[in-house]
């Protein structure tokens, strides 16, 4: 029965952390799937909405996930401001050119992070942060099973939004065909303004509850970058159930490639994995 | 014979500038000169190859530092079973190279974008390989510790300086050939229309791997050269996005699908580089933001906009003498 317990604790963590995964990989697969663009300063803008909770715990003492009530609207600004005023033209140049932007941009949050926050080590350490409870013979940290509650309320939350509301239903047809959205009256310049705005949303809320789970500096947006890259690739683009089902694919990846590899190979065998399911099915998993 | 003189005449300033710049240490130029020309060389090679990929190719690849990264770890821990310096940067580009093939059986099969995102996962990847394997030297070398270049000593700044520059005007060289060749014509070919090309007999999968070896050997030498400079190598610069940045910086500056582009495009990065080199961290921001803004203003580029303008019409018909 040891053996068995023993496996368990991967297992759990796992798709615990796939859920901080998948809350991550959300914004990025919305903004690929509607938009077709490689939001490459998605990571860093995840790691700034950290530091927002961090300045909102440490100057106000305010609760990070009750900053949210804040910090959604306002990552929901900088998001209308980016596609409004930067990426909606660089659409009209070329294929690559919102994909260099983003680098730019990129570029641009991790050094103003670095200048105001300093390149120091930060976690957001709230009195139940280093909380656990007990199932079974498991000691499970209460932030990890935050993590995947709130990947699954946002996960629900865009599959109602994009069926039941008018926007929702415009950005689903923006994304299946831009053409013929628009003449169906669609105005697809608005709905990529919005969605790229919610998907921002998501990543205020995904980078609190990452700070919750790890310690970050200013260039951790890449790493998470390349984790939700990942994700989204391994479940196809584009797809919601794809991104939940390769942040838990992910996940797994990591927490049994530390068990059975040691600490430091974990994300090495996630990644490994990533390029060889690539070869066998270019598409993702989930994908068409 | 007829074609060849002429020819031949217009390299003679090449060759002149060529011979000043490989004068320069002997005739003691500062060394801050030296460094930033090193620099310059060493990137305008890699922004070279990027632009071979991405402009010429249509390959988008984020995945330019696991060549780099991968030729200069070969050249450091040869140097520790003691394999001569020259040797270990032949070793690296075969080693870069194989790579690539490698590489390229997983990141083919994607398309596009698709391309751009499995090529970015690679180097990071790699960079957890080089924190955990340690082939040479005991436990306390290796690793996140890094190891040092064996046998630098035994190669002058001077000499490590005529290296860059042979491969930065072979980088040149090398572009202007590829080209004009039957590979360039290809390529060209399957950047305006993969489906057509291949319906006329162009072998899309093979000419684009070719470039992709062509770029991988290139940049890995390029690697080599820079960290037999800096003498020592760890996984997290090495395998680091930032050199992604750099090269995509330099290659839209100057302006991308041009082949004068990345020699201006490099020239300013290298200039801004040290230009803010007292200002660190904002230094980037500036950087991010002319990225954003020339991306905006003029996408084709500096070079690509400057053949827009009606002047640079008019030289050119004069110079022709249409």
């Amino acid at each position: 029965m040891t053996g068995l317990a023993d496996l368990s604790t991967p297992l759990m963590m796992g798709i615990l952390l796939g859920g901080l995964y998948t809350l991550i990989a959300l914004g990025l697969s919305l903004v690929f799937g509607v938009m077709k663009l490689i939001n490459v300063a998605h990571g860093d803008l995840v790691i700034l909405a950290s530091y927002f909770g961090y300045t909102a715990l440490t100057v106000l003492g305010i609760d990070p996930v009750l900053s949210l009530v804040v910090g959604i609207p306002l990552l929901f600004v900088i998001g209308l401001g980016i596609q409004r005023f930067l990426l909606n033209r660089a659409f009209r140049i070329s294929m690559e050119a919102p994909l260099i932007i983003a680098f730019g941009i990129s570029l641009i949050i991790q050094n103003f992070a670095q200048i105001v926050w300093t390149p120091m080590s930060r976690g957001l350490t709230t009195s139940y942060a280093l909380e656990s409870f007990r199932v079974g013979a498991l000691h499970v940290p209460l932030v990890y099973l935050l993590d995947f509650i709130a990947a699954l309320v946002v996960m629900l939350f865009l599959r109602e939004f994009l069926r039941r509301t008018y926007l929702g239903k415009a950005i689903n047809a923006a994304s299946q065909d831009e053409r013929a959205a628009k003449l169906m009256g669609i105005n697809t310049t608005r709905v990529y303004m919005f969605t790229f705005a919610i998907a921002m949303a998501f990543a205020a809320i995904a980078g609190v509850f990452l700070g919750l789970t790890f310690p970050f500096v200013p260039t951790s947006g890449v790493s998470f970058l390349i984790i939700a890259f990942g994700v989204v690739i391994l479940g196809g683009l584009g797809s919601i159930v794809g991104t939940f089902v390769g942040g838990m694919v992910f996940g797994l990846a990591q927490t049994f490639g530390g068990y059975f590899f040691g600490v430091t190979a974990q994300l090495l065998v996630a990644y490994v994995m990533v390029l060889v399911i690539l070869g066998i099915r270019p598409q993702g998993i989930f994908g068409r | 014979m007829r074609v060849t003189i002429p020819r031949l005449r217009a390299l003679i300033p090449v060759a002149a500038v060529i011979i000043v710049l490989a004068v320069l240490p002997v005739v003691g130029a500062p060394p801050a000169w030296l460094l930033y020309l090193f620099l310059f060389f060493i990137y305008l090679a890699m922004a070279n190859m990027w632009n071979l990929l991405c402009g010429y190719s249509g390959l988008i690849s984020l995945c330019q530092p696991a060549f780099l990264g991968l030729a200069a770890y070969t050249l450091v821990l040869l140097s520790w079973i003691g394999v001569p310096l020259y040797q270990g940067i032949i070793a690296g580009a075969i080693v870069a190279a194989a790579f690539a093939m490698l590489i390229s059986i997983p990141v083919f099969r994607l398309r596009g974008i698709y391309f751009a995102i499995g090529t970015l996962v690679v180097p990071e990847a790699l960079k957890f390989v080089f924190l955990l394997w340690r082939p040479v030297g005991g436990p306390i070398v290796g690793g996140g510790a890094g190891y040092v270049l064996k046998g630098a000593a035994g190669f002058s700044t001077t000499e490590v300086y005529w290296l860059a520059l042979a491969i930065g005007i072979a980088s040149i060289f090398l572009m202007r050939l590829i080209l004009r060749s039957k590979l360039g014509l290809g390529l060209a070919a399957i950047r305006d229309n993969d489906g057509t090309a291949a319906s006329s007999g162009v072998d899309v999968f093979k000419l684009k791997l070719y470039s992709f070896v062509i770029g991988a050997v290139v940049t890995g030498i390029a690697g080599t050269a820079f960290y037999i400079s800096q003498e020592y190598i760890e996984p997290i610069s090495a395998f680091n996005i930032r050199w992604t940045m750099t090269l995509i910086l330099a290659t839209v500056i100057g302006g991308i699908r041009t082949e004068e582009g990345p020699i201006l495009g490099t020239a300013i990065v290298v200039f801004l580089h040290f230009l803010l080199a007292r200002y660190a961290g904002i230094s980037l921001i500036i950087q991010g933001i002319i990225l954003v803004g020339i991306m905006l203003l003029a996408p084709q580029g500096i070079i690509g906009s400057i053949r827009k303008t009606r002047t640079y019409r008019s030289l050119l018909r004069l110079a022709t003498g249409q």
